[in-house]
């Protein structure tokens, strides 16, 4: 409790130094139609906010910086303290509060820089149109920069879930560049609206956020129904046993927990965990009876089970990945000493990714319940990985994927699996088989107990 | 995709019809600009390469074209430009000269690096781009500019609507009758297609082109940067989600290729199955929603027989027993429900095998794409690779069952769309 005060201090200051601003705003603030229309659009704005949430920024970022030029920084700063009315009501009342000041400090800050600059309003715009677009980007940057200095002094502060850097990296670099663009916008709308058009000018403008807006949320979609298809895609081939079922989902959250323990960046990041949920893909390829059949397989039965590799990337090849996906397809089987499967690629040969999917793939291997064998529990299983580093696993991947189950722990796969049962006709899992004779795991190969 | 290339390779015709009418309106556009000289040529150098490197940007957002949206958004800008910056406005002629020669100086850099392009679009733009520029000389009086006085500023931006809808509305009919003969699609069907594309990405590249031509009017050169820059940020979003959709539509075409690499089915077959169904679809007028749903339940219909022990020999699921055949249908439909995006496809997929007179004939909500892929999936199993009928022996034996297995409307349209010429 007590280590919250500097940020409470911090809230307090500025919302004090926001409030100070605003009260000299109002007496400065004539209630002109530009003021009255735009405050009227920002509150009409939250029928805008959908899941994608950089558009509705966007907009309140327009229309303060068309306002700027249309009637001044005061008036700009008074609506500002609109912005929290429309936002989400779950936040709590703190952030609310902050988030206010925030946007009227920013406001404050930018049009301080605009009139700095030179900046002009109302007709005197398309006297000096340079002028105006000069100080109108300025006014834009200073916006930007402000708000993520505030942002990052609340973060550093609160040291809770995301740190400053997160927050520059993840949300202000991505956003930087949409956003002085479309800020642009905001000057378009004070010059349409001087041009002549008034109020009108603000349906003209607003098509091309409201595209953008379209766009975005097309991208989303198709994103998503990415991701459900090939879950379903993963679910059809899983169909054929009944003790794999979830395999590839796990091992998907099981690679995506140690890729962000990697950091690894975040197209990379999906394309892992892609790899993760395809990887026996080409088991769709392997005869259900092989894959059915109990005990222990001869030599072509293995020989057709080797090759789900191929098949599997037989299968994507098409899809546009990454190629760092299909690799790891092809090579999730190879062991660290070069006894693997199918190129036989030792050490670091073998791709970075088909490494970290081949650790998971054992982990949850052995921690599910086989039909010839119960689940083993998570220590122990550690336990075996780390016996097998140098054999089968790459040493480093597998301290860091210890360290990853050791600090965020590992969702029990047992919870919803069939219980081990004798009588189940089913062969030995692959990717037991995958676990070689020297190792620790060589007691999980061993097959039912005779 | 395959069948739209197919299509395009055999027929150009109506295609070359719109690329001469476009080159002979920028061959007499350029002479009389040549003649008369050029007005205002900073604005001519700055729109000309807008349109240039949105030409060069062209992407393909759906199966049918490519897209160009900020080159037809520049040429729009370009027409509608009026005083005070701009001191004369082009006059119809340097537009069309203007425009055609950016747009081929967009196009050569594409034709020298191998990508995709497609002289068929850009012409149309042309035309589209002069049916504006004529409107808008004809409704606009020459004294009427941006003084900042309400009245003019309505007036023109009345007159400027009125061209763009102009140039969407040309677009829109030309569009449609490609259309109609491309993928032999009735014409009402296709214009209701071209009209909904219109009021979306069209009305959206309008407005750019109108915000262009006010902003450049008022401020000068100071004016196309600030719609240039958030019209290239949305276009880099729409490349961005153009690709999502292409990932997507290859994940389920492999997803398809499941049933081929488990024995289940012939190499090609789905997709020679989906190719027809899609013919069937064009002719029989589907919105383009539907038609995604169609060409996906027609790759997809075989999925559910993964989760059958032993592949069937040569994957001829028509030596199978019924029975056999709709329980593969309904587990491949719940297994495709499962990804909670796909939900009109497991309909389709649900009924896929589900005779007519059990089926459709009595109960209206089976979807007609059932009945689509139904007689798809039977021709493909006569014709297709492996056992290789002739169409006309195929058409005969379909014949047989219509009515009863087949429904007949469907098979209506598989005789007209096999008279043109269909063949796998």
């Amino acid at each position: 409790m007590n280590s919250r005060w500097p940020l409470r201090l911090t809230v307090a200051i500025s919302t004090a130094v926001a409030a100070l601003v605003l009260v000299v705003a109002l007496f400065n603030t004539k209630l002109d139609a530009p003021t009255v229309a735009l405050g009227l659009l920002l509150l009409v704005g939250v029928l805008l906010r959908s899941k994608v949430g950089p558009v509705k920024a966007v907009l309140d970022h327009v229309v303060c910086i068309a306002l700027l030029l249309l009637s001044g920084p005061a008036a700009t700063v008074v609506v500002a303290v609109l912005l929290p009315l429309t936002q989400d009501r779950r936040l709590p009342l703190m952030r609310r509060v902050f988030n206010g000041a925030q946007a009227v400090l920013c406001a404050a800050a930018a049009g301080f820089v605009f009139v700095r600059t030179g900046g002009v309003r109302g007709d005197a715009v398309l006297d000096a149109p340079g002028q105006a677009t000069v100080s109108g980007f300025a006014a834009i940057v200073t916006w930007l920069s402000v708000n993520a200095a505030l942002m990052c002094m609340v973060l550093w502060l609160d040291r809770g879930g995301t740190s400053p850097l997160t927050f520059l990296r993840k949300v202000a670099v991505p956003t930087v560049l949409p956003m002085t663009g479309y800020g642009l916008l905001g000057v378009l709308l004070a010059v349409v609206w001087i041009g002549g058009l008034g109020i009108v000018a603000m349906f003209l403008v607003v098509v091309p956020l409201v595209v953008a807006r379209w766009v975005l949320s097309l991208y989303e979609a198709e994103r998503n129904a990415q991701a459900a298809t090939m879950r379903a895609f993963i679910q059809v081939i899983e169909t054929k046993d009944l003790y794999t079922r979830g395999h590839s989902e796990r091992v998907s959250a099981g690679v995506g927990m140690l890729g962000r323990h990697l950091q690894l960046n975040e197209d990379r990041q999906l394309a892992l965990e892609h790899a993760g949920l395809l990887h026996d893909v080409g088991k769709v390829g392997v005869p259900t009876r092989i894959i059915q059949k109990p005990g222990r397989l001869d030599d072509t039965e293995m020989d057709a089970i080797r090759l789900h590799p191929a098949r599997g990337v037989e299968l994507i090849g098409n899809i546009p990945f990454l190629e760092e996906v299909k690799s790891a397809v092809l090579h999730h089987h190879e062991k660290y000493d070069g006894t693997g499967y199918p190129a036989g690629l030792a050490a670091e040969n073998i791709p970075y990714f088909a490494r970290i999917i081949g650790i998971v793939d054992a982990f949850d291997c052995l921690t599910s319940t086989r039909s010839y064998r119960p689940a083993r529990g998570v220590e122990e299983t550690l336990q075996i990985l780390l016996q097998d580093r140098y054999t089968h696993f790459d040493p480093q991947l597998v301290d860091a994927f210890v360290e990853v189950i050791r600090q965020d722990g590992w969702r029990a796969a047992a919870t919803d699996q069939p219980a081990p049962d004798g009588s189940v006709r089913a062969t030995i899992d692959h990717d037991d088989l995958s676990l070689g004779t020297a190792g620790g795991a060589s007691g999980s190969a061993a097959g039912p107990d005779a | 995709m395959a069948t739209a290339e197919g299509a395009d390779m055999r027929r150009l015709g109506s295609g070359i019809v719109v690329v001469v009418a476009g080159g002979i309106l920028g061959i007499i556009g350029l002479a009389l600009t040549v003649r008369r000289g050029i007005t205002e040529w900073p604005y001519a150098v700055t729109f000309g390469v807008l349109v240039a490197i949105g030409e060069m940007l062209q992407f393909r957002l759906d199966r049918t074209r490519n897209r160009a949206p900020i080159a037809t958004s520049a040429a729009l800008g370009y027409v509608l430009l009026r005083p005070p910056e701009v001191s004369i406005s082009p006059d119809v002629a340097q537009v069309i000269a203007v425009t055609g020669l950016a747009t081929l100086a967009g196009v050569l850099p594409r034709m020298v690096a191998g990508l995709r392009w497609d002289l068929v679009v850009s012409s149309r733009r042309m035309l589209s781009v002069a049916a504006a520029a004529a409107v808008f000389a004809a409704v606009t009086p020459s004294d009427l500019y941006w003084d900042t006085t309400w009245t003019s500023a309505i007036s023109l931006t009345g007159a400027m609507l009125l061209a763009v809808l102009t140039a969407a509305a040309m677009d829109a009919l030309v569009g449609a009758g490609q259309a109609t003969e491309k993928f032999n699609q009735p014409f009402p069907a296709a214009l209701r297609d071209e009209t909904v594309v219109a009021t979306r990405i069209g009305m959206a590249m309008a407005i750019s082109g109108v915000l262009l031509a006010i902003g450049t009017s008022l401020l000068g050169l100071w004016g196309p940067p600030l719609v240039a820059i958030p019209l290239f940020l949305t276009q880099f979003a729409f490349r961005r989600f153009a690709s999502a959709q292409r990932t997507y539509r290859t994940t389920v075409r492999s997803m398809a290729r499941s049933t081929e690499i488990a024995g289940f089915s012939s190499p090609g077959q789905n997709a020679r199955t989906a190719q027809l169904a899609v013919a069937l679809g064009y002719d029989l007028g589907l919105t383009p929603a539907r038609m995604e749903a169609l060409e996906y339940a027609a790759l997809l219909s075989g999925v559910g027989q993964l989760a059958l022990a032993d592949p069937s020999p040569g994957g001829a699921s028509l030596l199978r027993t019924r029975e056999e055949r709709q329980r593969a249908a309904a587990i491949g439909a719940s297994v495709i429900e499962r990804s909670g995006v796909l939900d009109h496809v497991a309909e389709i997929v649900r009924h896929s095998n589900d005779p007519y007179r059990q089926g459709r004939a009595n109960n209206s909500d089976i979807p007609i794409e059932s009945g689509i892929v139904n007689v798809a999936l039977a021709y493909e199993q006569l014709v297709g690779e492996g056992t290789g009928q002739s169409p006309d022996k195929a058409m005969e034996s379909i014949g047989l069952g219509i009515g009863a297995e087949y429904d007949p409307v469907v098979v209506e349209s598989l005789r007209r769309v096999i008279g043109r010429g269909f063949r796998f």
